[in-house]
This record gives C-alpha cells, sequence and structure tokens, in this order.
C-alpha cells in the first residue's frame, strides 16, 4: 500500500491469526481487530502446546526430567539441559568439574548459535527472504552434525546429566567446531550483505514494534529483545555461573528497541557467541568430564558389567529413592538462554523426584508484550514483530 | 521420458501411449504430493530441515508446501497436539479436498510419546485416519522422506487413502 | 542453595533490614539463599510489600509469579497454619548487592485470594491467569482473570496435587460440533 493513503475506513474487522499458520511457527494464535490496515486492539493466545511439562516434573525423577528439558525448547535443547542441571546442582550443593564446566558452555554457546540461526533464517522467510533460509540451514545443519557426534541426536540432545555430561566430547570435535566458528562469521556475511542495508528489509523493520526500556523491563522481558532496547543485561556477565566469569565477550545492545536492533543484537550475539566458543576450546581443562561421586554420576557402563561396585552403584542411582536426593527446601536458578532468562524453580521434599518444577520460560513474556508493540502498526508488520521475537511455543505452554 | 505406467501400457507405433486414466492421475498424484505441513513442536524443526538446503524435499516433488488446507493433500502432523489443539487439527482436516493422505510424523503424534498427561492426545490415529507413522522423537528427515516416499508407493498402487474408506 | 543461615543483626543484608524495619509484622519468615533472599510475607501486606520493593528498593524487573501446592508438604503446612497454596514472586533488580529477592505468600484453601500485582507489573497479568488456570487462585483486581493454557471449558485446576497426571479423561473426549476452533 502506499504512503499516505487513506488507510482507515472507520469500520472494525477481526482478523484471526493462528494458531495454524506458516509466520506464528507454530502454535501461536493472535486475535486482530482491525481498521483498515491499522491494528487497533492484538489478543494473543496462548496454551495449543500445552504439554504438561511442570505436572510431569513431579512425577519423573531429576534425571529423568532432562529429557524433558530437550522438548521444551526445541531450538536450543542444549542451553535448557545445563539451566536444569544447574539448577538441580545448586539444589544438591555440588559444583562439577572444570572440563565439564567449559564443555557445557562450550555446548551452550553453540547452542545459541543454532538458535539465532534458525531465528534468522525463520524471521527473514516472514518478509519474504527466501535464501536467508536456505544460507542459514546450510549452517545449522554442521552444527547439528557436531551435536549429533557429540550427544547422539541431532535435536533432542540430553546431554548433561545431574553432575556432568553423559560422555566426553569425540575426537575431532575440536577440528569440527574449530572450521565451523572460523567460517560462520563469513556466512554471517553473506546475510549482512543481503539484508542489513537492504532498503525493503529496512523499511519494513525499522521503527517496527519498538518498545522503550522502561515498558521492556514493566513486561518482563529479558534476553536480545530487552538489550535492543538498550539494556545491558546479561545474566552470564550480571550472575556468572558455570565458568561464564572467565570468559571475555561483549554484550550487544540496540537503541530502539525494534525489530531491525533485535535482528543486529542477535547477529552480533553470534559474533559473540564464536569468541567464547573459541576461548573455551583454547582453554579447555583436562580431567574428569563429570563429579567423581558415586551416589550423583551413573559409573561407567564397563565398571557397571564388570565390577560388583559398579553394579551396586548403577542400581542405587536408577532405583527410586536412592538416586539423587536434594535436601529439603528450595531454589531458584536463572540462565541466559538464547531468548533470555530461563529460570528454574524446583522445590524439594528431599526424595528422588521433585516436589514441584516451575520453568520461567522467557518466551511467555515475549508474547505477553506483543499487544503493545503491535496496536497502533500495520497489519503486515504483525508478522515481522512476531517473527523478530521468537516466540517458541513449547517454551511458551510449557 | 522415464514414464512407467506399469504393464498396461504399450507404446505403439510412434508416438500414443495407451494407459488407463487412473494410471496417468496417480502418476500426476504421486508425483506432487502438496503437503500441508501441521507443525507443532519439535518434529517441526526436523520438518523444516527436511525441506531446507540439505536434504530438500522438493527431489521427491514436495516443495509446494501449503499452508492452506484448501490447497493441499498431504497433511503431516509433526509434533505434540493438545486438547486445545486437536479441534483446529480436525477442522484442518476436514477443510482438505479429497483424495487426502496423513502422515503421523513422530512419537507424540502417533502415541502421545514421552508425554503421557493430562492434556496431551495419546496419539492423533483416535480422531484422524493415519496413512503413514514415522516413528522417531524426532524422526530423522530421512525418514521424513521415506513417509512421503511411502505415501507415494501406496498411490502408486492405487490404494485410497485410509480416510476415505472411513468416509 | 539450602543451608538457610540464622541471619543476625550484623549479616543481614541492607535490603532485608530495610524490609524488617518497614513491616516488622508482615514478615513471617525470612532466610538468605545463595542468589539473594527469600521472604515469607502475610497476604494482608503482600501487596504493600511488593510495591515497596518496586519503588523503594527498585527490584523493577518482576521475574516470575507461580505457586506451590503444598498438600502433602508436611514441614510448609506446619510452619504456616496448613495454609495449602504458597504464592512465589521472583523480584531482580538490576542494581545493589542483593540481585534476587524471592517472596511468598501463604494462602488458604477456604480463602483463595491474593491480591493482583498488575498495577505494578504489567507482564503480571499473564503469570496470575497461568496460576489461575494451574491452582484455581484467585487474583483480586486482575483484569480479565480467565484460564489461559487449558481450553475455556475445562474443568479442574491441573498442577493441584489432587488433580492426576493422566486427567480425568478430558484427552480422550471431544465434541467437535460443538467445539469451535
Ligand atoms: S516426537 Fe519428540 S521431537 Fe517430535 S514433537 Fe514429540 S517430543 Fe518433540
Amino acid at each position: 500500500m502506499q504512503a499516505g493513503m487513506e488507510r482507515t475506513t472507520g469500520e472494525k474487522m477481526v482478523l484471526n491469526f493462528g494458531p495454524q499458520h506458516p509466520a506464528t511457527h507454530g502454535t501461536l494464535r493472535i486475535v486482530l481487530e482491525l481498521d483498515g490496515e491499522t491494528v487497533l486492539k492484538a489478543t494473543p493466545h496462548a496454551g495449543y502446546l500445552h504439554t504438561g511439562f511442570e505436572k510431569l516434573g513431579e512425577h519423573l525423577d531429576y534425571n529423568q526430567y532432562i529429557v524433558v528439558t530437550d522438548r521444551m525448547n526445541y531450538l536450543s535443547p542444549l542451553s535448557n539441559n545445563f539451566g536444569y542441571v544447574l539448577a538441580v546442582e545448586q539444589l544438591l550443593g555440588i559444583e562439577v568439574p572444570k572440563r565439564c564446566q567449559y564443555i557445557r558452555i562450550l555446548m551452550a554457546e553453540l547452542s545459541r548459535l543454532a538458535d539465532h540461526l534458525l531465528w534468522l533464517g525463520t524471521a527473514a522467510l516472514d518478509l519474504g527472504a527466501f535464501s536467508v533460509f536456505l544460507y542459514s540451514f546450510r549452517e545449522r545443519e554442521k552444527l547439528y552434525s557436531i551435536f549429533e557426534k557429540t550427544t547422539g541426536a541431532r535435536l533432542t540432545t540430553s546431554y548433561t546429566r545431574v553432575g556432568g555430561v553423559f560422555r566426553d566430547l569425540y575426537d575431532g570435535f575440536e577440528t569440527d567446531v574449530r572450521d565451523f566458528i572460523t567460517n560462520l562469521p563469513k556466512a554471517l556475511k553473506e546475510t549482512h550483505t543481503l539484508l542489513t542495508r537492504n532498503r525493503i528489509w529496512m523499511d519494513r523493520t525499522k521503527g517496527v514494534g519498538a518498545i522503550s526500556p522502561e515498558e521492556a523491563i514493566n513486561y518482563g522481558l529479558t534476553g536480545p529483545c530487552l538489550r535492543a532496547t538498550g539494556v545491558s543485561h546479561d545474566i552470564r556477565k550480571a550472575e556468572p555461573y558455570s565458568s561464564y566469569n572467565e570468559m571475555k565477550f561483549e554484550v550487544p545492545v540496540g537503541t530502539n528497541g525494534d525489530v531491525y536492533d533485535r535482528y543486529l543484537v542477535r547477529m552480533e550475539e553470534m559474533i559473540q557467541s564464536c569468541r567464547i566458543v573459541e576461548q573455551a576450546l583454547d582453554n579447555l581443562p583436562d580431567g574428569p568430564f563429570s563429579v567423581e561421586d558415586n551416589k550423583i554420576m551413573l559409573p561407567h557402563k564397563s565398571d557397571a558389567y564388570g565390577h560388583i561396585e559398579g553394579l551396586i552403584h548403577h542400581f542405587k542411582i536408577v532405583m527410586d529413592g536412592h538416586g539423587v536426593q536434594p535436601p529439603l527446601g528450595d531454589h531458584y536458578c536463572a540462565t541466559e538462554s538464547p531468548n533470555g532468562e530461563l529460570g528454574f524453580y524446583i522445590v524439594s521434599d528431599g526424595s528422588g523426584t521433585a516436589y514441584r518444577i516451575r520453568i520461567r520460560p522467557p518466551s511467555f513474556f515475549h508474547f505477553q508484550a506483543l499487544p503493545h508493540m503491535l496496536e497502533g502498526g500495520m497489519v503486515s508488520d504483525t508478522v515481522a514483530v512476531l517473527g523478530s521475537l521468537n516466540v517458541i511455543a513449547g517454551e511458551l505452554d510449557r | 521420458m522415464g514414464l512407467d505406467f506399469g504393464h498396461r501400457a504399450e507404446p505403439t507405433d510412434g508416438n500414443i501411449l495407451t494407459t488407463t486414466i487412473d494410471k496417468v492421475v496417480n502418476w500426476g498424484r504421486r508425483n506432487s504430493l502438496w503437503p500441508m505441513p501441521f507443525g507443532t513442536a519439535c518434529c517441526a524443526i526436523e520438518m523444516m530441515a527436511t525441506l531446507a538446503s540439505k536434504y530438500d524435499l522438493s527431489r521427491f516433488g514436495s516443495e509446494a508446501i501449503r499452508f492452506s488446507p484448501r490447497q493441499s493433500d498431504l497433511l503431516i502432523v509433526s509434533g505434540r497436539i493438545s486438547i486445545k489443539m486437536m479441534p483446529v487439527l480436525k477442522r484442518i482436516y476436514d477443510q482438505m479436498p479429497d483424495p487426502k493422505w496423513v502422515i503421523s510424523m513422530g512419537a507424540c503424534a502417533s502415541c502421545g510419546g514421552v508425554f503421557d498427561t493430562y492434556t496431551l492426545i495419546q496419539g492423533v490415529d483416535q480422531f484422524l485416519p493415519v496413512d503413514v507413522y514415522i516413528p522417531g522423537c524426532p524422526p530423522r528427515p530421512e525418514d521424513l522422506i521415506d513417509a512421503v516416499m511411502q505415501v507415494q508407493r501406496q498411490i502408486d498402487k492405487g490404494a485410497l487413502p485410509k480416510g476415505s474408506e472411513v468416509a | 542453595m539450602n543451608e538457610e543461615k540464622e541471619l543476625t543483626e550484623e549479616t543481614q543484608p541492607l535490603v532485608l533490614k530495610r524490609l524488617r524495619e518497614k513491616f516488622p509484622d508482615a514478615l513471617l519468615a525470612d532466610a538468605e539463599v545463595s542468589n539473594g533472599i527469600s521472604i515469607v510475607v502475610n497476604k494482608e501486606n503482600s501487596y504493600a510489600f511488593l510495591e515497596y520493593l518496586k519503588t523503594e528498593l527498585a527490584y523493577t524487573l518482576l521475574v516470575d509469579i507461580t505457586a506451590v501446592d503444598n498438600s502433602n508438604l508436611e514441614s510448609e503446612l506446619l510452619q504456616y497454619d496448613y495454609a495449602r497454596f504458597m504464592v512465589v514472586y521472583q523480584l531482580y533488580t538490576f542494581e545493589g548487592e542483593t540481585q534476587r529477592i524471592r517472596v511468598k505468600v501463604p494462602v488458604h484453601e477456604k480463602d483463595l485470594k491474593v491480591p493482583s500485582v498488575t498495577s505494578l507489573w504489567k507482564g503480571a497479568n499473564w503469570l496470575e491467569r497461568e496460576t489461575y488456570d494451574m491452582f484455581g487462585i484467585d487474583f483480586e483486581g486482575h483484569p480479565d482473570l480467565c484460564r489461559i493454557l487449558m481450553p475455556d471449558d475445562f474443568e479442574g485446576h491441573p498442577l493441584r496435587k489432587d488433580y492426576p497426571l493422566r486427567g480425568r479423561g478430558e484427552r480422550e473426549r471431544f465434541n467437535f460440533d460443538k467445539q469451535n476452533a
């Protein structure tokens, strides 16, 4: 539609957007009230992918639940695995060996890259840039194969365990990852050439869906969406967990809090993640990859099959009521997932199963703030704004 | 030309090819399945990977992704279906024109997967006729390609989709 | 972490000191935890308490609102006069030493009402709706308290301890004619 043309008609129209719409990336639904092309009111609806994760947490033991965390944010399962076991470990009061911390950081940062790449592809696809989707999937496939070699699965990794990770990195991990992170900036450059100064891209994203820093905090936004407004807040810096205090990296921030800034912030975050990965590889310590406590980690398979002690330890951990049992109490632990603050609030009653697991998903807050970013804008911006928030239905609805 | 219309096709002298109308129609159908991807959760990401650069579903004639049920003849249910979503899925299925095939991708769509909870449908086949199930959590892109090929084989045989038998 | 230290005059964080002075009767319990402090406040003062935290002590980011059904947790029940539910708020500040505060409010089953904090944080809106949906706790003053994750016609509150994991047969019955998408 041409600029300056009369867009309002004075008549209201209600448009139902989703829950099955290509641009909703799954199962989001928004009901838009329109006047011509202007959005008067937007009402997001959630819950179409509600799976009962929190209830399930009260019925699975601490290690079994790791499997469930994969499936919550399927763009970056490794970050979820990490955040969850960290919460349990803090509840138990144990610290994992340095090598394990580094491995986890490596994997978390790689999964941040995977998340941002997929986000980039789909957000650009929503605005009609199909080649970016193909480019970013090309890179993501490389990550998939690294994940697969390390964890055995492309997507549902379940790599961490309470007290460590389930196996060490494979031989040749370093070469594969170094290869990847040297090539990624080049690939991102391609995207920059395609999008960053592209007229259409800028027209459709600049000044669209803006939110002020105060409003963003009021709505509880975190992660790239908060940083795009200019608030330099990153849990990796503010409350360094694991070994993040040993890593050097910048926290990119935007200025306007619009779609364009969110795009730039995420692009820069990928570069910073590459830096972290590089440092972690350079300084990767030797030593055990999980705690050497037979009450927490499963023994090695050869031990379980070959020695009676190993078998007993194995048996005790997998038997109900003998495995990981945090003391009575509760704990909240937050990590910086690719989307923002991912928190696990765990209440333990002293048994092998959590009494209550509450997940604080970043997407929940982003989706809630959507009306604020849409109202008064054009209906076509809906797709751009929604794409920029990277709302993941699995995490939103749990 | 690589056309194969089965044993009944007899090229007579020159450029005429005799066959049955069914064979031609089925040949057309099998090579241009238009999927309606009903992707809700993690499996949808693998479905995307199948469509993207490396696996490229278009090699099998199924690249014309239609997000409108009225234009597609293959419903790929990939992901968890909650009780809030099931009526939507049913409605989408009902809107698709006949003949229509259904692929149930992944453990969740086929049987509820690891989520035996109050809100999750334990298998969409309770409510929809499913033609091909894909095991896995998530199934690899190769598995999805295989499922599409299975649908193609069924069409080749002239078999009707499950849905039309029920109706 | 669990080792909740008894706090003496000298070791207590500044924030806690101010809170103790300001709300001498409202605090039912407090403790220092590994990444902040955890406080139990009575329901009558919860709104004023949270408002004070936000406006005076700069806890501007509302991280989370949720609840815990304590009906199988003997120790908590005994401590808080058999209050079945505990509404839990997590707050975060961008300034200061004590970054995280956890505020817990015990709620009795016969009076399932808690003042809504939507007027303080816009982000509280959906969180309260979710807590209502999952536990049936009523947030007084909420602009539109309705279900968010479960369908509107759903009965029961799934995260209560007396609700079975596999539901009460909701997932097997559908009336497709009646429901519209
Ligand atoms: S089958 Fe597995 S990967 Fe697929 S939707 Fe279910 S949990 Fe996700």
